[in-house]
């Protein structure tokens, strides 16, 4: 088992930003429509750093950001299920064409990408860990924040991100209804505990991504909830 | 200015996706690399895609005094307006 304390959570969907929303809308959750405010801002970078930055990017800047802003250097561990599909799948479209790849975009088309260029443009020089994982992505990206806090570090920065993905792959991918991310700092401590034990049957159809569900979770006040995933049973507590 | 001039200027802003910069913005002399516009190597590989798909322009490695040809606007406009005349 691993023990942590949560000293601060922020998330991004379109529509969806701060506190107050996300306990709106954990009371009542929807699949907010693309369209309201599409692509966060990140109003605090100049602009030529900004450039290279996609949805993936500006939505784990948008939330990470503010929880690292200020503090001293702390690693970051990236977990993403489906990770730069949209980007891919782009480029894949462009070689059916016969078409020259974008370098840019070539170049940034490894899971690996949004962690490299947090390290870039915030000069971390820290270790960072980017993970893909099935459902249950940011259980394992806690689980390797633990070890990260057992190792000695004072804090760790976890971020769960997924993007909608192209049209073409919706036959295949069930459990992404709307682009989101969600970031969290944790540093060692008691006050939340995370296990795991053999499982079954992962459910066919979550009804919301992992970090979202555990965001509703955290909201919602309860003190213990499971997350099954195939072959993995996940218990997660919150003591007072 | 030529009309090349300002038509490679939108191109790099485009290709390179610079949302903060005009075209007036970029002095034909200014220097696109390092120093001045601030450009990197990366964007230098992506503006070369960028000349290659819009001007058919052919960048093989014998090309020679490539840095020179993009060292900033004028030059690259005489580099594009050269390889499109027939030699």
């Amino acid at each position: 088992m691993f023990t942590f304390a949560i000293e601060g959570w922020r998330a991004w969907a379109a529509g969806i930003h701060d506190e107050l929303e996300w306990r709106e809308w954990a009371q009542a959750p929807f699949c907010p429509s693309m369209a309201e405010d599409s692509v966060p801002p990140l109003a605090f970078l100049p602009a030529m750093q900004r450039r290279r930055l996609n949805m993936m990017a500006r939505m784990v800047f948008d939330c990470a950001w503010p929880l690292a802003q200020g503090r001293s250097a702390m690693p970051l561990v990236y977990a993403s299920r489906y990770g730069e599909t949209a980007r891919d799948f782009e480029l894949l479209l462009a070689l059916a064409r016969g078409e020259p790849l974008s370098p840019t975009s070539f170049g940034l088309s490894v899971h690996n990408a949004v962690a490299g260029q947090w390290s870039i443009i915030r000069h971390e020089m820290t270790e960072s860990v980017a993970i893909s994982a099935e459902g249950d992505g940011l259980e394992h990206a806690f689980l390797e924040a633990g070890m990260l806090l057992a190792q000695g570090r004072d804090e760790v920065l976890v971020v769960a991100v997924e993007e909608r993905p192209p049209l073409a792959y919706c036959p295949w991918v069930d459990d992404v209804p709307f682009s989101h991310a969600l970031a969290v700092r944790l540093k060692a401590g008691t006050a939340c505990s995370l296990s795991l034990a053999p499982g079954g049957e992962a459910a066919a159809a979550p009804l919301l991504p992992g970090a979202l569900q555990w965001l509703r979770h955290l909201l919602s006040g309860a003190s213990s909830w499971r997350h099954q995933a195939a072959g993995r049973e996940w218990t997660w507590a919150l003591n007072p | 200015m030529s009309a090349l001039e300002q038509e490679i200027k939108v191109l790099i802003i485009e290709a390179l996706g610079l949302e903060d910069i005009a075209p007036e913005d970029i002095d034909r002399e200014t220097a696109l690399f390092g120093e001045g516009l601030g450009l990197d190597s990366v964007d230098a590989l992506e503006l070369g895609l960028a000349l290659q798909k819009r001007y058919g322009l052919v960048m093989d490695p014998e090309t020679r005094n490539m840095s020179q040809h993009f060292a900033n606007v004028a030059n690259l406009a005489e580099f594009v307006a050269a390889a499109a005349r027939p030699a």
